[in-house]
C-alpha cells in the first residue's frame, strides 16, 4: 500500500494544497480506519487494500460517456477536465466557487471531521489535487438539469472532490455519475450546502468494470426549509463504499433517500448512512435496497440521531434486501437513537428472497420462471430508479440492470 | 396540556426492598487471585474438575478487557476491592426448613417470599440464594417423586457432578465474554434444575436472589437441562439492599433443551437502582443464554427489567435441532439516571428454525434504555424465520431511547423482519381517560400497561400481576 507509506512518510508536500496537508497530518497518526470499529468492521479488508494498491493519477485518460446528451440545454460538467464554467441567466447563475470560499468550507468541514466516521473523506482530499477538485454555487429556478461525471483510469486510483453551495431559494436537479474502468479505484468525495429554501433532486450512479473499486462519500448540510431528495444506484464494483452523512442544521428540512446497491460475483458493496436532526420538526424518509447474488456481501448500516432539541421529527427508514443465493451474505444495521420525546421515529428491515408465491402465480399464467424472476426484480428495481433524476427516460437503466441479472 | 412534573411524581416511589438483614455472615477477604478460587472451591468442597474449570477461566479472564462497546458511563470497577464469598454463618448441616435462621426466613418473609411451610400453598418451588449461598430449597420431595433435581448447584455439584461436568460451560463457554469468564472463576451458588425425559414439571420452579452486603459481588450461575418431551417453567426474582456504593451483579444462566423439550424462563429483575442522583446501584451483568439442541425444543426467555443502576443483559437462543423456537419476550424500564442495554440474540444454525423478539423499552428520567440485538441466519438455517418488534416509549425530553439491531443472513431461503417504533404517552389519550373519570396516574399506568401488554401475557401469572404493580410503582411520580 504505496498510498499509506507516503501518508506514514509524508513524502512530496512541496507541491500540495494546504488542504491536503492538514489532511495528510491528520492521517498520519492512523493512516488506516480502525478495522473494530463499527463502522469499518465488515468491511473486507484486502478488497480495501486492493483499493489503496493502485497508484494516485492526477490526469485522467479519456472515458465514453455512457449515454448521450438529451438535450442541448443539458449542462454537463466532468470533475478534473472543463472546470471553468460561468453561466449567468436570466433566471439563474451557475459559477465556479472562488478559491477562497471553497479552502474556508473546506477546512470548516474538516475540523469536523472524526477518524472513522470520515477517514474516506480524509483519504480523498489528501489525494486530490486542485484540478480535481470543483466547486459550485447555484442560484435561480428554472435550472436546466445538470450532470457531473467522475470517472478513474485502469490501473490507478483517482480522488475527485466536488463542492456544491445551493443558494437561498434555489431549485435543481443533479445527476452525479461515477464510473470505474478495470482495476481501477476511484474515490469521490461530495460536499453539499443547501441554503434556506432551496431544494435538489440528487441521483448517484456509479458503476464500475470488472475489478473496479469505489469510496464515495457524501456529505450535506441541510438549512431551514431546505428540501433534499436522493436516488442512487452502486453496482458492479469489486468493492464500493457510500458513505452518506446529512445534517439538518436548524430542522425544518425534508429529507428523502432512496438508495439500491446489486452485488455479484465475489463483490462487496455497503451503504453506510447518518441523518442527524439538529432542530425540530425535521423530516426523513429512507428506504434502501440491496440485492446479494453469487458470492458476494451487500452491508447497509443507517443511523438516525435525534437529540434533545429535535422535537417533532418523523422519521422513518426501511432497509429492504433480497438474497438470491446460498454463499451471498447480507448485513444491515438500521439503528435509532433518540432522546427527544415528542417524535415519530421507525425503522423497519426485511431479509428474504423473491416472493414464491408471485412467481407461482405468474407461471401459471405461462410466464417462464426466468421471465417472472425478471419482472419482480424490475418492480423492485423501478421503485429507486424512478427516483434518480434525469435519467429516467433517457438512460435506461431498468434494461441494464436487468440485462445483467 | 399535560403537567410534566406530575407525570414526573408517578415515578418517585422509594425502593421498598432496600432494607439490609442484621445477620453474621461469613466472608473471606476482597480480591482475586488463584488462591482465593482454591478456598472457594475449597468451602464449598468441590471435586478437581471443577477447581480446573475455575481456574482455566481465571487465567482467561486475566487476558481480556473489560468490554466497553455498549458505550454505558461508569466508574472503573475495582475487582480486587470485591469480596468473592459471603454466606449467613448457620449450623452446618440443615435437615429442615426450621433450622434456617428466622432472620433469614424473615427476610424472605419480608421479600414476599414463600419459604415456610404454611406459605408453601402457592404450588411454586424456590430456590433462595443469599449473597453466595442457597439457603433453602422448598417442595423438593414433591419434585423428586417426579424424578426432577430441583437444588442449588452448590448441591449439584456433590449429587450429581456427572450432569455438572457433561453441561456446566457448554453453552456459554468460559472464554465467551469478559464477565461470563469471571463468573466461571468465582461463581459461589445459584440453581440447578434437571428435568427428566417426559416430565412435565408439575409446578413452577423459582429462585430468588437476595444481595445482602454492600462489599460482595453476586456470582450465580444457573443450569437447567431439560431431556427430551419434557417442559418447566422458571421464574426469577431478585432485590438488593439500598447502599451508597455499587455492586457487582454478574450471573451465567444456561438453558439445554432436547428433542421436544420447551423451557420457559422468566424473570423479574428488581435490584437496587441507585438514588436520583445516580449514587449506589446494583450493576447487572449478566451472560444468559440457551440452547436448543433437539428437535422442535422450545427456549423461550421473558423479563421485566425495572432495577439495576446499569443493566447489560443479553438473554440468548441457539437454535441448533430442526424446527426449534426461540422467543424473547422483554419490558424494561429504566428511570433517574439508570442505563440499560438490553436485547437478545437468536442464532439460526438448524433448518426451519423460528425466533420472535418482542421488545418494550420505557425510559424516562435522565436514563438511557437501548435495545441490542442480534439476528442470525446460517447457511444451514433453510426455511427458518424470524419476527422482531422493538418499540420504545420515551417519558420527559431528558431521556434516551435507541435501537441497534444486527441483522445478519446468509440464508437465501429465510425470511428475516425487523420493525421499531418510538413514541410518547398520547395527550390526547390520557386526555380521554382523564375525562372518564380515571385519575392522572391511573391513567399513565394504564397507559404503560397496555404497552407492555404483549410482554406481560407472556409471564406467568403471578409474575404478570407482579410486573404491573411493579411498572406502576416504578413509574410513580415519572409522567406528566
Amino acid at each position: 500500500m504505496e498510498i499509506i507509506e507516503k501518508i506514514k512518510t509524508n513524502k512530496s508536500v512541496d507541491n500540495f494544497t494546504e488542504i491536503q496537508k492538514i489532511c495528510l497530518h491528520k492521517l498520519q497518526s492512523s493512516p488506516l480506519p480502525n478495522p473494530k470499529s463499527e463502522l469499518w468492521r465488515l468491511s473486507n479488508k484486502s478488497k480495501l487494500s486492493t483499493f489503496l494498491e493502485y497508484s494516485v493519477n492526477e490526469k485522467d485518460s479519456k472515458f465514453d460517456i455512457p449515454y448521450p446528451k438529451n438535450s442541448q440545454s443539458t449542462i454537463r460538467l466532468i470533475i478534473g477536465e472543463n472546470c471553468q464554467i460561468k453561466l449567468i441567466e436570466k433566471n439563474y447563475s451557475i459559477e465556479k466557487l472562488s478559491e477562497d470560499e471553497l479552502q474556508k468550507y473546506i477546512k470548516e468541514q474538516i475540523s469536523f471531521f472524526k477518524q472513522n466516521e470520515n477517514w474516506s473523506d480524509l483519504l480523498n482530499l489528501s489525494l486530490s489535487c486542485k484540478n480535481n477538485i470543483l466547486g459550485l454555487k447555484i442560484n435561480g429556478s428554472k435550472i436546466p438539469p445538470i450532470e457531473i461525471f467522475s470517472h478513474a483510469s485502469s490501473n490507478s486510483l483517482n480522488a475527485k472532490t466536488l463542492v456544491i453551495f445551493l443558494e437561498k431559494n434555489c431549485d435543481v436537479e443533479l445527476l452525479q455519475v461515477n464510473l470505474g474502468k478495470e482495476n481501477s479505484s476511484l474515490s469521490q468525495s461530495t460536499f453539499f450546502c443547501l441554503k434556506e429554501n432551496s431544494s435538489v433532486n440528487h441521483g448517484v450512479v456509479s458503476y464500475g468494470e470488472n475489478r473496479s473499486n469505489l469510496l464515495n462519500s457524501l456529505n450535506v448540510i441541510q438549512q431551514k426549509n431546505s428540501a433534499y431528495n436522493l436516488g442512487s444506484l452502486h453496482f458492479k464494483f469489486n468493492y464500493a463504499r457510500f458513505e452518506i452523512s446529512i445534517k439538518q442544521s436548524a430542522g425544518n428540512a425534508k429529507t428523502n433517500i432512496k438508495g439500491m446497491q446489486i452485488t455479484k460475483k465475489d463483490e462487496q458493496i455497503s451503504t453506510y448512512t447518518k441523518i442527524e436532526f439538529n432542530g425540530p420538526n425535521g423530516f426523513l424518509d429512507q428506504i434502501n435496497k440491496s440485492l446479494a447474488d453469487d458470492k458476494s456481501h451487500a452491508i447497509f448500516e443507517g443511523s438516525i440521531i435525534v437529540p434533545k432539541i429535535a422535537q417533532r421529527t418523523d422519521a422513518s427508514q426501511l432497509s429492504r434486501n433480497l438474497l438470491l443465493s446460498n454463499l451471498a451474505q447480507i448485513d444491515t444495521k438500521p439503528q435509532l437513537e433518540i432522546i427527544a420525546d415528542d417524535v415519530k421515529c421507525k425503522h423497519g428491515a426485511t431479509i428474504s428472497q423473491l416472493n414464491e408465491e408471485e412467481l407461482f402465480y405468474m407461471r401459471t399464467r405461462g410466464i417462464t420462471l426466468t421471465e417472472a424472476s425478471k419482472l419482480q426484480l424490475s418492480s423492485y428495481f423501478q421503485e429507486i430508479i424512478s427516483f434518480i433524476p434525469i435519467s429516467k427516460d433517457k438512460w435506461d437503466l431498468l434494461d441494464k440492470l436487468l440485462n445483467e441479472n | 396540556m399535560v403537567n410534566e412534573n406530575l407525570v414526573k411524581d408517578v415515578v418517585k416511589e422509594p425502593y421498598k426492598y432496600g432494607f439490609v438483614t442484621d445477620i453474621e455472615t461469613e466472608k473471606i477477604e476482597k480480591g482475586l487471585n488463584e488462591d482465593i478460587i482454591k478456598l472457594i472451591s475449597q468451602k464449598k468442597e468441590e471435586p478437581k474438575f471443577l477447581l480446573n474449570f475455575r481456574l482455566k477461566a481465571f487465567k482467561k479472564w486475566q487476558k481480556m478487557k473489560e468490554p466497553d462497546w455498549a458505550a454505558l458511563g461508569y466508574k472503573k470497577i475495582d475487582y480486587q476491592d470485591i469480596i468473592y464469598y459471603s454466606a449467613p454463618k448457620q449450623k452446618e448441616k440443615i435437615s429442615s426448613l426450621d433450622e434456617v435462621d428466622p432472620k433469614l426466613l424473615e427476610t424472605f418473609d419480608k421479600l414476599g417470599i414463600p419459604l415456610t411451610e404454611q406459605k408453601k400453598l402457592t404450588n411454586v418451588a424456590v430456590d433462595a440464594v443469599f449473597d453466595s449461598v442457597s439457603i433453602a430449597t422448598t417442595f423438593r420431595e414433591e419434585l423428586a417423586e417426579h424424578g426432577v433435581i430441583f437444588c442449588s448447584i452448590s448441591e449439584a455439584v456433590k449429587n450429581h457432578p456427572d450432569l455438572i461436568e457433561k453441561y456446566l460451560g457448554t453453552v456459554v463457554p468460559s472464554s465467551d465474554n469478559y464477565f461470563a469468564a469471571l463468573n466461571s472463576a468465582v461463581f459461589s451458588d445459584g440453581s440447578f434444575v434437571y428435568i427428566p425425559k417426559g416430565v412435565t414439571c408439575p409446578m413452577d420452579l423459582s429462585s430468588y436472589f437476595r444481595i445482602n452486603s454492600g462489599d460482595s459481588g453476586q456470582f450465580e450461575r444457573t443450569l437447567i437441562i431439560a431431556e427430551e418431551s419434557s417442559s418447566v417453567s422458571y421464574l426469577e426474582g431478585c432485590t438488593a439492599p439500598m447502599f451508597d456504593t455499587n455492586t457487582l451483579h454478574a450471573a451465567v444462566v444456561e438453558l439445554i433443551a432436547l428433542d421436544d423439550a420447551s423451557i420457559k424462563y422468566s424473570t423479574v429483575q428488581n435490584w437496587y437502582a441507585g438514588d436520583e442522583e445516580g449514587i449506589g446501584g446494583i450493576f447487572n451483568f449478566v451472560t444468559k443464554r440457551g440452547k436448543c439442541l433437539g428437535k422442535r425444543s422450545k427456549i423461550s426467555w421473558s423479563q421485566v427489567e425495572t432495577g439495576s443502576a446499569i443493566t447489560w443483559k443479553y438473554p440468548s437462543c441457539l437454535l441448533l435441532g430442526e424446527e426449534s423456537i426461540g422467543e424473547f419476550y422483554s419490558v424494561a424500564l429504566t428511570n433517574n439516571l439508570q442505563q440499560a442495554d438490553t436485547g437478545t440474540k437468536m442464532i439460526h444454525i438448524g433448518p426451519k428454525t423460528k425466533s420472535t423478539i418482542v421488545s418494550k423499552g420505557i425510559s424516562a428520567g435522565n436514563s438511557k434504555n437501548s435495545y441490542r440485538g442480534l439476528v442470525k441466519m446460517g447457511t444451514k438455517a433453510k426455511g427458518s424465520r424470524n419476527y422482531s418488534q422493538c418499540d420504545s416509549m420515551l417519558i420527559g425530553d431528558q431521556a434516551s431511547a435507541n435501537t441497534f439491531p444486527y441483522i445478519k443472513s446468509q440464508q437465501p431461503n429465510s425470511e428475516i423482519e425487523h420493525e421499531a417504533s418510538t413514541c410518547r404517552i398520547s395527550e390526547d389519550q390520557l386526555f380521554y381517560l382523564q375525562s372518564r373519570g380515571i385519575e392522572f396516574e391511573e391513567a399513565v399506568s394504564m397507559m404503560v400497561s397496555g404497552f407492555c401488554r404483549d410482554v406481560f401475557n407472556q409471564l406467568p401469572m403471578e409474575f404478570a400481576a407482579e410486573a404491573d404493580k411493579l411498572l406502576a410503582l416504578k413509574l410513580e411520580g415519572s409522567v406528566g
